[in-house]
């Protein structure tokens, strides 16, 4: 080998070394704050304001059993997993059935239906928040997590409806043609063939909205009030307000709030990102 | 084929019924209220005419926060869209570097707003605050964010962009790897450079990424409301105050409804003019391959 190529080579592994650790160390400085709002979570009040970026000396689980007393972190979770999973279950349910009959279904007002259901993809829920307080009351569903869940359906109709119909534009009709030759009819054809083919845009359905609707604040702020119950965005908004400077206790919240969010992407990291695109972009 | 009428409309009506009670008649609703008094609570209301509007196009209170969102706005879109293309060319190799890189930064996407919020508030503090502890290391005087609401503005866009990064770089990443490699080996065969590549093949190859993103992060920052609302409350004195923060508090705070939904109402017609726009542009740029 030359020493012209040798000299080449090397010179790329030592790029490509550097390279890797500017990525790791990018990376390292970008997840500073969570470092800072982990280790103070076990510090005392005033180890946190002389020493805020040092590891905890004497590492303390006593700002946890205050926060989690205080700010009763069991029923704010209970909550947020009850609207997540009910209001993603009712979109993907009533968007990818009625996805398909529009999609399916070549007549001028399944084209005129599809028009319609986009009309809220520019809407942004803050929009219908007001309005929808009269409305929700009207049918005595304001304050009441029923409310909250019919609003989601609403917000995010049109989005999840976006999704499933370029995604049932992909899927052969042929498949659909020899069921309904073997005797089933339209309902049985979608749930027992076409709903199983939509599974990669269901899982981007399913994250997309679940990161929505479990980190929203505004809506369940005025939607639910203050008799519903709080889900973890609201709860943890009020009781940390109630000690702002408390630094030691705001992160013990912080890390109640956030610790089960950021298991469940850790344990499930590729499902969070191929499936928050798979059904998004083409590929 | 025949298909029995009763399975479409079961099939269809129930989305369509949700999605007409919850949304079309809320948004109905909104553009009717913006020409009233409504307070909110009395049943006596009446039609106003353009009033609302003629008001709102001389309160100064909405002329900042019309400044505020759209300094927002245009801060976060330029570093979701020119950081989240550089990460995801960078980012996009099969290594355990750039794997944890991805991950890492896609960690904040999933936390609450608020909490994030919480997380930088303390962050930013000028006395005791983390930034101002490290740059008291070198020396360096502690610099105050809130010193004039811009400057805070300015930060907030930043810690809005640092929450939501990693689902724009994963977008970004998706879309480069539906650029057949074929098409890298050949301009690299034809002797394209590194930045040649960049410019004519990877970045006309990725309009459809960029639509979408430019799209959804244009419209976050018309709304933005969370990080803002924990972080200043809107204040000093209403200075940080978003379109969104702005409306709120006029529907709730001072329950002049008729007059929020007026707000609210220019705050959507934006987001369709813009979105409009921007999706012609960039899809008239989007090549076939």
């Amino acid at each position: 080998m030359s020493t012209l190529v040798k000299k080449r080579l090397t010179g790329k592994k030592i790029g490509r070394g550097t390279r890797n650790l500017l990525t790791v160390l990018f990376a390292v400085i970008y997840l500073i704050p969570l470092y800072v709002a982990v280790v103070n979570s076990f510090k005392t009040y005033w180890e946190v304001i002389k020493s805020p970026l040092a590891l905890p000396s004497s590492p303390t689980l006593e700002n946890f059993t205050e926060a989690f007393h205080a700010s009763n972190i069991l029923s704010l979770y209970g909550t947020s997993i009850l609207i997540t999973f009910t209001s993603v279950a009712l979109l993907v349910l009533i968007s990818s059935t009625a996805a398909y009959i529009i999609i399916r279904r070549k007549n001028r007002f399944c084209k005129f239906l599809y028009g319609y259901a986009l009309i809220g993809i520019m809407v942004p829920p803050v929009v219908t928040l007001v309005p929808s307080i009269k409305t929700l009351s009207m049918l005595g569903l304001m304050y009441t997590p029923w409310g909250l869940l019919m609003f989601y359906g609403g917000a995010y109709f049109s989005t999840t409806i976006f999704l499933y119909t370029g995604f049932i534009n992909s899927i052969p009709v042929t498949l659909d043609e020899s069921a309904y030759i073997d005797g089933a009819g339209t309902i049985r054809i979608f749930f027992r063939i076409i709903f199983p083919l939509l599974k990669p845009c269901t899982a981007t359905a399913v994250i997309l909205m679940g990161m929505w609707i479990w980190n929203d604040f505004l809506n369940p702020m005025y939607i639910l009030g203050s008799t519903a119950g709080k889900t973890i965005t609201t709860g943890i908004y009020n009781s940390i307000g109630a000690y702002t400077s408390k630094w030691n206790l705001v992160f013990a919240n912080v890390i109640l709030a956030s610790v089960p969010i950021v298991a469940l992407y850790l344990c499930m990291q590729k499902q969070f990102m191929t499936g928050l695109t798979a059904g998004a972009v083409k590929g | 084929m025949k298909h029995k009428k009763t399975h479409d409309i079961l099939l269809a009506a129930p989305g369509y019924l949700i999605y007409t009670v919850f949304m079309i008649i809320p948004l109905g609703l909104c553009l009717f209220y913006s020409f009233t008094n409504w307070d909110g609570i009395s049943k006596n209301y009446k039609m106003i005419g353009f009033k609302n509007f003629v008001r709102l196009f001389q309160d100064a209170s909405f002329y900042n926060a019309l400044k505020v969102t759209l300094i927002i706005t245009v801060i976060t879109v330029l570093i979701y869209n020119v950081l989240g293309v550089f990460l995801a060319v960078v980012l996009n190799r099969k290594n355990r570097a750039c794997a944890f890189a991805k991950s890492a930064i896609f960690v904040p996407t999933v936390l609450s707003s608020v909490v994030v919020a919480f997380i930088w508030s303390y962050i930013m503090q000028k006395d005791g605050g983390i930034i101002n502890t490290i740059l008291g290391v070198f020396g360096i005087p502690p610099v105050d964010f809130y010193d004039t609401p811009m400057h805070t503005i300015a930060m907030i866009s930043v810690i809005i962009s640092w929450n939501g990064l990693g689902l724009f770089m994963v977008i970004y990443v998706a879309t480069l790897n539906t650029i057949p490699q074929e098409l890298m080996e050949a301009a690299e065969v034809d002797g394209a450079n590194g930045v040649q590549r960049f410019f004519r093949i990877t970045l006309p190859l990725m309009m459809p990424g960029i639509t979408i993103n430019s799209v959804l992060s244009m419209a976050g920052g018309l709304k933005q409301y969370d990080h803002v609302k924990v972080i200043t409350g809107g204040g000093p004195g209403g200075a940080t105050q978003t379109i969104t923060l702005l409306s709120v508090e006029k529907a709730f705070g001072y329950n002049r409804r008729g007059y929020s939904s007026a707000i609210i109402l220019v705050l959507f017609i934006m987001i369709v003019i813009v979105s409009v726009i921007q999706i012609s542009i960039t899809k008239k740029r989007e090549v076939e391959y």
